[in-house]
């Protein structure tokens, strides 16, 4: 079963931190990732950029409807996930535990959704 | 150019709906996502996507002086909900947003936002 801890934090306290914060920051981020791979619980992650990259797109009608920004506003905005291969939403949970982000921001952990029909074939 | 499409959508028409006629509901819908997964596949044959399950299944972890604080229920309390992702490889954002408008979800309501993803 795969869970997706999403990470949501703030992004002004990460771009405010100095390039040596950063890199101890990436450290750790890099140092459980490595560590899940080990354990085989690793299924894929990425970084997002930031929200001042984002662009939304609706469709209404016949019209596109194309604006720069992210889909909402807010303080703390998603800003990657990881993917978990784990038996149990506890297990998942324990992994996000150690995401660096739960510290000051907090992650949000939802399984991948499988389809009962697919899941039995 | 690697991008992230989150796909932003009210679930409620559908997600608390028994497991047959939800399943009623999607076979529904499906002929949109087989066009739009054609269409992702032309444009980046190593795209990848995932669905998330229902709001209900959501928890959300912190920890605050060391203590961990598990609760119920997403992140952002909005009607609309992140439902799943897709990661894809373009030439430029403008192929992005042409294929983020074939996602069903935007012509439903929903919303897409296209993210880079850092490298």
């Amino acid at each position: 079963m795969q869970y997706m801890a999403l990470i949501y934090a703030n992004e002004t306290e990460w771009s405010d931190l100095s390039s040596a914060e950063r890199e101890s920051m990436y450290d750790r981020y890099r140092s459980l990732a490595r560590e899940a791979e080990e354990t085989g619980v690793m299924a894929g992650g990425n970084e997002l950029g930031p929200t001042r990259d984002a662009t939304t797109v609706r469709v209404r009608g016949d019209e596109t409807l194309v604006t720069d920004g992210p889909y909402a506003e807010v303080k703390e905005a998603l800003g990657g996930f990881f993917l978990f291969e784990c038996e149990t939403m506890e297990e998942a949970l324990d992994w996000a535990a150690r995401i660096p982000a739960v510290e000051h921001g907090a992650v949000e952990v939802r399984p991948v959704y499988v389809d009962p029909e697919e899941a039995q074939l | 150019m690697k991008y992230a499409m989150l796909i932003y959508d009210d679930d409620s028409a559908w997600v608390d709906l028994p497991d047959d006629e939800k399943a009623a509901f999607r076979a529904e819908e499906m002929p949109k996502w087989v066009a739009l997964f054609e269409e992702l596949g032309k444009a980046d044959p190593n795209v990848s996507g995932k669905e998330l399950d229902g709001r209900g299944t959501a928890k959300v972890v912190r920890v605050r002086d060391g203590e961990r604080i598990v609760t119920d229920g997403p992140f952002a309390e909005t009607k609309e909900i992140l439902g799943g992702v897709f990661l894809t490889e373009l030439p430029d954002l403008d192929e992005a947003i042409r294929l983020a408008a074939l996602i069903p979800a935007a012509q439903g309501g929903g919303s897409i936002e296209i993210r880079p993803v850092v490298q």
